[in-house]
């Protein structure tokens, strides 16, 4: 059964996924879904996933969206995954899907929530609003500490697990979207949080080398976004004067 | 018993937990944590939950939080529930995760704050925000939307297109449930463009009667009191000023 993968390396549950098959040697095809050209409103990926978002996965014929019930199901429908991505023990799975699903409301919403008004909703003719990113940015600090207090708690993994499960992929893949704020925000955000440093980095060569792959996707499209943004910033100086 | 929830009934996702547990024969001791009496912030239960929050589950030892790792717990390790709650079958399991998935984003994101907003606040001491109470309305009635046309897509009447309920169902209706707290105009303003939808909370109430009905009867009661506060003039502005404990 074929497998294709509907992604967008900017996105970061898709680069999750991507990361996911290549470090289980998976076969699939990628078909990028450019969300900054609008690829994921045209009606031909509209059959692929009605709710118009990646990563989206077809296998064989059947379609699935949300990143975590597609890890789930890539753990479950292929032999040869190792069982610490997504434990057989109904204990140690639910621990994984307890934090997956904290996940959505705390760190997604707050990093999603700061880095789309810092930047990112420039690339889609948005403009930044400093209200909702100061909002995101609030929640995102608190679920860092979390991590690193209560998820990190017995390390080097989440939930103190010795190896990577699809919930480390995940939430460090979340993280790396902050690729796109300025140098100095990421320091301030993530330097306070030793462990969260660590694990991401235990993440990265758990995975190595499709982490790095997948994510050297990104700094051309930072880049460019970074420039627009500078434009926009002394613009909007430029016409208070 | 070695099985304890950790509950508020004025909690949307308790209150699925509950019922799922009556309806498949689990036995378990509901421990309330009162939220408008700040039960989740003491020491005790951040013991049992760090994060602060219902619900909260004890097996034995074994500690868990977050209601849909709860539930999928408890449809694995507990003999007797009937497959359709949580199928052994990995593509309709998929299925399931997606829209439990799409739900924390979507219709609990949009529901949640629009009745906080609108309606719930003073009883949590908090200030009403219209503003708030707006943004959740657009992203529930979106919500209402994408269930009406993609999730109930299909021959069955629940989700998925399924012939049977499953967690998905429970944990989304408990969800849509809390809108019974606010006015009835508001109500049926948002719910009267979805007739898909209004038939499938009617078919999810039947299939897990009677304890959809009793556990959702605190909605019932805690209305009555509001409505009895707002008219004597307690409910307002006033009540940012006084303690959460005087007012329920």
């Amino acid at each position: 059964m074929e497998l294709k993968v509907y992604a967008d390396r900017m996105s970061q549950p898709s680069r999750a996924i991507l990361i996911f098959c290549k470090a289980n040697g998976l076969e699939f095809e990628e078909v990028p879904i450019q969300l900054a050209k609008k690829q994921h409103h045209s009606p031909e990926f509209a059959e692929i996933n009605p709710m118009k978002q990646v990563p989206a996965i077809v296998h064989g014929d059947f379609k699935l969206f949300e990143s975590h019930a597609i890890l789930i199901y890539l753990a479950s429908a292929f032999p040869g995954v190792a069982d610490h991505w997504y434990p057989a023990d109904a204990r140690k799975r639910a621990k994984i899907h307890s934090v997956l699903d904290w996940h959505h409301s705390n760190l997604r919403r707050g990093s999603v929530g700061y880095i789309f008004n810092n930047t990112i909703a420039l690339a889609f003719g948005l403009p930044l609003n400093p209200k909702a990113e100061a909002e995101g940015e609030k929640l995102l600090l608190a679920s860092l500490s979390t991590i690193e207090s209560l998820w990190l708690e017995d390390g080097p993994f989440l939930l103190g697990n010795s190896k990577p499960s699809i919930a480390d992929l995940s939430l460090v893949c979340e993280i790396t979207q902050l690729e796109f704020a300025d140098e100095k925000d990421r320091e301030r955000i993530l330097s306070p949080h030793k462990k969260v440093l660590k694990w991401m980095e235990d993440t990265k060569k758990a995975s190595a080398p499709y982490f790095e792959e997948i994510h050297s996707s990104m700094p051309p499209g930072i880049a460019q976004l970074k420039a627009l943004k500078a434009q926009v910033i002394s613009q909007l100086s430029a016409s208070k004067h | 018993m070695t099985l304890k929830l950790y509950a508020d009934r004025m909690s949307q996702p308790s209150r699925a937990i509950i019922i799922f547990c009556k309806l498949n024969g689990i036995d378990f001791e509901e421990v309330k944590i009162d939220l408008s009496r700040r039960q989740h912030l003491t020491p005790e239960f951040r013991e049992i939950n760090p994060m602060k929050k219902v619900p909260a589950m004890v097996d034995g030892r074994f500690k868990l939080s977050e209601s849909h790792a709860i539930l999928m717990y408890l449809a694995c390790v507990f003999p007797g529930v009937a497959d359709h709650w949580y199928p052994a079958d990995v593509f309709t399991r998929a299925k399931i995760h997606s829209v439990l998935d799409w739900h924390h984003s979507n219709l609990r994101r949009g529901a949640a704050s629009y009745v906080l907003n609108s309606t719930l606040a003073p009883a949590l001491g908090l200030p009403l925000n219209p503003e708030a109470a707006a943004e959740g309305e657009k992203l529930l009635s979106a919500s209402l939307m994408k269930i009406e046309t993609v999730w109930l897509k299909g021959k069955g009447r629940f989700l998925l297109g399924s012939f049977q309920p499953s967690i998905a169902d429970l944990s989304l209706v408990c969800e849509i449930m809390q809108l019974e707290l606010v006015d009835e105009k508001d109500r049926e303003r948002i719910m009267g463009p979805h007739p898909k939808v209004l038939k499938w909370i009617d078919d999810t109430k039947k299939a897990t009667r009677p304890h959809f009905d009793e556990v959702h009867s605190i909605l019932f009661k805690v209305k009555e009191k509001m409505k009895k506060l707002q008219s004597d003039g307690s409910v307002g502005e006033s009540t940012r000023k006084t303690s959460p404990r005087s007012k329920m």
